[in-house]
């Protein structure tokens, strides 16, 4: 993947704003469970949806991040979603669903993610 | 003072094939507030896309929906592919964007009827839908199956089309071409149709981009975008340029598809003219290195997006997808409020709403 632009949490907001202004399109966020912490990559698109451009941040698993739904709608769900299936900390949702957006009350709670490798490696499957 | 009412717009509603939730506020019926509720169907298929080994996702993704199949076998294989990457034969490419304009022409010809049933029109949801069975025929003959084809595998496809099967394609596409036509040609001009669809969820372009739409919902905002312009597949050799009205109200998102309908059908006629000869498949070994990427395509609804990341095992460390109802759902949040009550089942069609896709 090309264009990737490391930032740090903080300035998701602005560098995210910096790009809508320019003309770029939202397209989607993708999170990755890196063990300790959490990598967050969210995807623009310009030239006729044709270019792409990543703004990508680590984060703690219990560190809190900014929500991009105060400059743009569109990562509305993705957030949400982030939040429910990774337990992203995102604070300042446009709508928060709670947790509820695609869990139900009873389901598994963070189900993206990993089982922590040191306690893989101790239950010997990996 | 008029009164406030919330109301449960599905998950079980006559005119949702599938359920979702709008929960709308109204007042003297208009609407002055929308949330969607989605979740009644969450199916977790990117986390078994995690368990599974890379090839056997194909099979999962390519049910993630049941109208765009093809184009969710298509970007799981590209993503795949483009871990190694590989070098795909020319024939290959080609074939694939045959049976995705095929998919596509269905797919239209299924969304027009059901547009028109959803402001009364039942007769013409009928006859189109008459007419998308010559293309599930075509999609039987050549790649094996109507629905969902299973014709891509990581490296090529499984089957080849074949002089005869050609001739028969080009065959029925103009028979869907002229009957089309007639039936798109009373759609397009029928007054009681405008008087329900035009300027009725007017979205600007300024509005659709803000809101990360795709497809023709985004087209139908004067939007020229469209994955197809990345030239993946054999689009790169084909004369493509998107399909785009500026209105940006129900009756250009309809117009948008409808004129679709008919480019697919050229993108096919031109693709099968230029087959080229050659391997269909190559042979691939091991499993994809640790890499990351993105596949892009253009499905009936919009830009479907697969991020993959690999990690040199036959198992994905991560497949994320992005349909393209997931990308439009948030214009409920502008089209809806403002329009009336009876006019939000209109609204709600002409986005094309796949909620399996989005309950992926």
């Amino acid at each position: 993947m090309e264009n990737i632009i490391q930032i740090t949490k903080n300035d998701i907001v602005n560098e995210g704003k910096k790009l809508l202004d320019a003309g770029a399109k939202f397209v989607t966020a993708v999170c990755n469970d890196l063990d300790e912490k959490l990598e967050v990559t969210y995807f623009f698109s310009a030239n006729r949806g044709v270019d792409l451009t990543c703004l990508r941040y680590t984060v703690g698993k219990d560190e809190e991040v900014p929500s991009l739904t105060g400059t743009t709608l569109s990562t509305l769900l993705i957030e949400n979603e982030m939040k429910e299936l990774f337990g992203l900390k995102v604070k300042d949702l446009a709508i928060d669903y709670g947790g509820h957006l695609m869990l139900a009350h009873d389901s598994p709670t963070t189900p993206m993610l990993k089982p922590k490798k040191a306690e893989a490696e101790s239950k010997g499957e990996i | 003072m008029a009164t406030r009412t919330t109301v449960p717009f599905g998950p079980q509603h006559p005119v949702l094939p599938e359920p979702v939730q709008l929960r709308i506020t109204y007042e003297d019926e208009k609407v002055v507030e929308v949330v969607p509720v989605i979740g009644y169907g969450q199916r977790g298929i990117e986390k078994a896309c995690e368990l599974n080994e890379y090839n056997k996702n194909i099979y999962l993704c390519e049910r993630v929906c049941g109208i765009c199949s093809y184009q969710h076998s298509e970007s799981v294989v590209l993503a795949t592919e483009q871990l190694w990457p590989l070098d795909i034969p020319p024939r290959t490419k080609f074939l694939r964007t045959i049976w995705a304009e095929m998919a596509r022409t269905h797919s239209h010809l299924l969304w027009l009827g059901l547009f028109a049933d959803a402001f009364g029109y039942e007769s013409m949801f009928l006859q189109f839908w008459r007419i998308r069975e010559k293309v599930l025929d075509i999609l039987e003959q050549t790649a094996g199956h109507r629905v969902i084809q299973s014709v891509n595998v990581v490296g090529g496809v499984r089957r080849d089309i074949d002089e005869a099967q050609k001739k028969t394609v080009i065959d029925t596409l103009n028979v869907v071409r002229r009957e089309s036509d007639d039936l798109v040609n009373v759609l397009i001009n029928d007054y009681t149709v405008k008087s329900r669809t035009v300027g009725v969820g007017v979205m600007t372009k300024a509005q659709a981009m803000a809101l990360g739409c795709v497809g023709p919902t985004l087209r139908g905002s004067g939007v020229s975008e469209d994955a197809r312009l990345t030239k993946y597949s054999a689009y790169g050799e084909l004369n493509y340029e998107p399909i785009v009205e500026t209105a940006g109200d129900c009756y250009a998102r309809m117009k948008v598809r409808a004129r679709e309908l008919f480019q697919a059908i050229d993108l096919q006629m031109e693709a099968l003219s230029k087959l080229p000869e050659g391997e269909i498949a190559i042979k691939v070994k091991g499993g994809p290195p640790a890499n990351e990427t993105v596949a892009r395509t253009e499905a009936p609804r919009g830009e479907l997006y697969y991020y993959a990341k690999g990690n040199g095992t036959r198992h994905l460390e991560r497949m994320k997808i992005r349909t393209p109802t997931f990308a439009n759902l948030p214009a409920v949040l502008i089209l809806l409020p403002g329009c009336q009550l009876a006019d939000v089942p209109v609204n709600i069609h002409s986005l094309d709403p796949c909620i399996s896709c989005t309950e992926r």
